[in-house]
């Protein structure tokens, strides 16, 4: 009898782990596509990409503190040659945090910055990426209205946006804004 | 019917023990039927209507279903847990050793957060648990949850700080500081993780070193200090309650049911109950040194009938007693004397401790609260048509009430009372008037207690050579209940056992939880 009941449920949390995994695998392709697309979709919108690839971007991230230990940001775009009227795009530095890595990338015309892409965002958890999604698009309108990284965090998404301004303010330094 | 029920005993135990005393219950005539008995609540459990064979068959059937059912359910809500955090993407979150401890940190603090359900479930009284695997088997799973929900709690926390500092490039310890610092509401998850352990900790110390049950009680009640302060994070961080996703769905309805059970069943139920039978003391009579029958005036007692052996937890509502909870069981049926289940109830009470010290002096008219009733020793547990009692000191009195409904033909039931004396087998002439107009054989086992095997047993019969099957020759066909402390208890079961009972024929209740 105990059998019975200790088999059945072994075989009924199998068959739901199972379930499990067979739907976040799907649901997973679905959602990484989604979060792809409105990547590409701003970055499409840039128009006329870098001219040259320097590697002076890395040096900014120095600022980051931890985030500095990584140093894997390469920072395209054209620095240097002509400092005054900086165009195009530039990336961030990566940084990690505990809930995923940060990087955005910020689209420069004449020396205002026109756009700010998040390239990758807090996704560790469900949580993570529901912060990411309500915090990218204010910090994103703060970033314009203000041009700089000295903006104000987003309440209930500190780490997010420490990390989102971090990233941000290599990418200024790389466009030498 | 009753006329041909001639219980017969094998000579040899009338003739030559000397200390346990047989009572020979011939129903020769149809006795009309004791007040106490007639008046016993629900039809269907009355002695007269005795349901057709193999009934218990089937209600044991029935009962295992239902037992088997709530494994299932046990072990499916820690998969669905792991499952819907799957089923979010959560594995496919795995690309870096990091990432590899945060994932496991998120599976162990969901399944410890599910187990801790779980024990808030078992500990709620929830009839349907009740019914199925009784009070004291519920609270013995609870117990052994204890443990390996507190572990997965701790690796939850460990396995988090070692992956997020993993990803930010930073030492566990100085991570958990900063989680502490930086992250919102972290600070109370810690909290919380302390307030667990010492729960776990102090209720393990508690049961090894036999605290006083207030003691006890207070701890518990530190759980759910412990499970609200793990709440905030699970919002603010923790992705149990995330929006658009699979989880939140689960972990609401799990989290609402659970709070709103424990409410319902241990709070709100018993004010209910308290409101509707209105108790008061209306006398407290001695039926022997140190013992005392309490009964009790109320009305709609006709819910409480056929309750015999389950057992109710009292509040005597005086000044400096009534934070004090009681579990006793009736020691008979309600006694009905007027409309709307206007009548008495009784319990009958030893002195065991500070606490029933002081039931010995209750005044009359004291209000009483009362939850429950709960516990499996009771008819619903009966399995076969047999049924054997063997009692020990007050434990006999559930088992006096117990005798009074659950249904058996004549000659079908065996009564053993052990006590040192003749005035420690409690409410024993009652119990000798319902054997008798119940056909029931009865043995009265008094003396020094038996050293080495079959303690439970006066020293008397078992130098004579008696054991359990001399008195009850057919108890593998039998439901034997037991009622008695623990320790003899224990003994009484290991016989039981020896004799070829199977274990879900033997019915116990542990009333010192």
């Amino acid at each position: 009898m105990k059998l019975r009941g200790t088999a059945a449920a072994a075989l009924a949390s199998a068959g739901i782990l199972l379930a499990g995994w067979q739907t976040g695998t799907q649901v997973n392709g679905i959602s990484t596509v989604a979060s792809s697309t409105t990547a590409t979709g701003t970055t499409g919108a840039t128009g006329p990409g870098p001219s040259g690839t320097g590697s002076s971007g890395t040096g900014a991230s120095g600022s980051t503190g931890s985030a500095g230990a990584s140093g894997s940001s390469s920072s395209s775009g054209s620095s240097g040659s002509s400092k005054s009227s900086a165009s195009g795009t530039y990336k961030g530095s990566t940084v990690q945090t505990r809930f995923g890595p940060v990087q955005v990338q910020i689209t420069v015309a004449n020396g205002k910055i026109t756009d700010v892409t998040a390239l990758q965002l807090t996704n560790s958890d469900g949580k993570s990426m529901q912060i990411s999604n309500r915090a990218a698009p204010l910090l994103r309108s703060k970033v314009l209205a203000a041009q700089s990284a000295n903006v104000q965090t987003v309440s209930g998404a500190t780490i997010t946006s420490d990390a989102y301004l971090t990233s941000l303010q290599a990418a200024l330094d790389a466009a030498n804004l | 019917m009753g006329a041909k029920a001639q219980v017969g005993l094998s000579p040899i135990h009338s003739r030559d023990i000397a200390s346990p005393r047989i009572f020979r219950c011939m129903n020769t005539q149809l006795l009309p039927a004791s007040p106490a008995a007639s008046s016993s609540g629900r039809p269907e459990l009355s002695p007269g209507k005795r349901p057709p064979r193999g009934w218990f068959a089937g209600q044991y059937r029935q009962r295992m279903l239902r037992t088997d059912l709530l494994t299932v359910i046990a072990w499916a809500s820690v998969a669905a847990a792991i499952a819907l955090w799957l089923a979010d993407g959560g594995a496919t979150n795995i690309t870096s050793p990091a990432s590899l401890f945060t994932a496991a940190g998120i599976v162990a603090g969901l399944a410890g957060m599910d187990l801790v359900l779980l024990m808030l479930l078992l500990a709620a009284r929830i009839p349907f648990i009740d019914r199925t695997i009784g009070h004291d088997r519920a609270l013995e799973f609870h117990g052994k949850l204890g443990k390996p929900s507190v572990y997965l709690l701790l690796a939850h926390g460990l396995l988090l700080v070692i992956g997020y500092g993993m990803a930010e490039g930073l030492d566990p310890v100085s991570e958990a500081v900063n989680l502490w610092v930086q992250v919102p509401d972290m600070w109370l998850a810690f909290v919380s993780m302390a307030l667990f352990i010492a729960v776990v900790v102090t209720s393990l110390v508690a049961v090894r070193r036999r605290f006083p049950y207030e003691f006890w009680y207070v701890v518990h009640l530190l759980t759910y200090a412990a499970v609200a302060t793990s709440i905030p994070h699970q919002f603010s961080v923790g992705g149990l309650f995330a929006a658009g996703t699979w989880q939140r769905w689960y972990w609401l309805a799990i989290c609402i049911y659970t709070g709103s059970a424990l409410v319902y069943f241990r709070i709100l139920e018993p004010v209910l109950a308290t409101a509707r039978h209105q108790l008061t003391v209306s006398r407290v009579e001695a039926v022997a040194p140190g013992v005392v029958n309490i009964v009790m005036r109320g009305r709609k007692l006709d819910q409480l009938a056929g309750t015999g052996g389950r057992f109710f937890i009292w509040r005597f509502l005086a000044p400096g007693m009534w934070w004090h909870p009681h579990p006793f069981s009736l020691s008979a049926e309600p006694v009905f004397n007027g409309p709307d289940g206007q009548g008495t109830l009784r319990v009958t009470v030893r002195n065991l401790g500070s606490g029933s010290a002081q039931l010995l002096r209750l005044r009359k008219g004291t209000k009483v609260a009362l939850e429950g009733p709960y516990g499996l020793l009771s008819t619903a547990a009966r399995t076969k048509n047999k049924v054997v009692m063997i009692g020990a000191g007050i434990g006999i009195t559930p088992l006096r009430a117990l005798l009074e409904t659950t249904p058996f033909a004549p000659g079908e039931a065996t009564v053993l009372l052990r006590g040192r004396t003749e005035q420690e087998l409690y409410l024993g002439s009652e119990i000798l008037d319902l054997c008798q107009s119940r056909g029931v054989r009865l043995f009265h086992l008094t003396g020094p207690r038996a050293h080495g095997h079959s303690a439970w047993l006066p020293e008397d019969s078992v130098r004579n050579g008696y054991s359990l099957t001399s008195y009850v020759p057919d108890i593998r066909d039998a439901d034997v209940y037991v009622c008695g402390p623990a320790a003899w208890a224990a003994n009484v079961i290991a016989d039981a056992g020896k004799a070829g009972v199977p274990g879900e024929q033997i019915h116990h209740e542990r009333f010192d939880w």
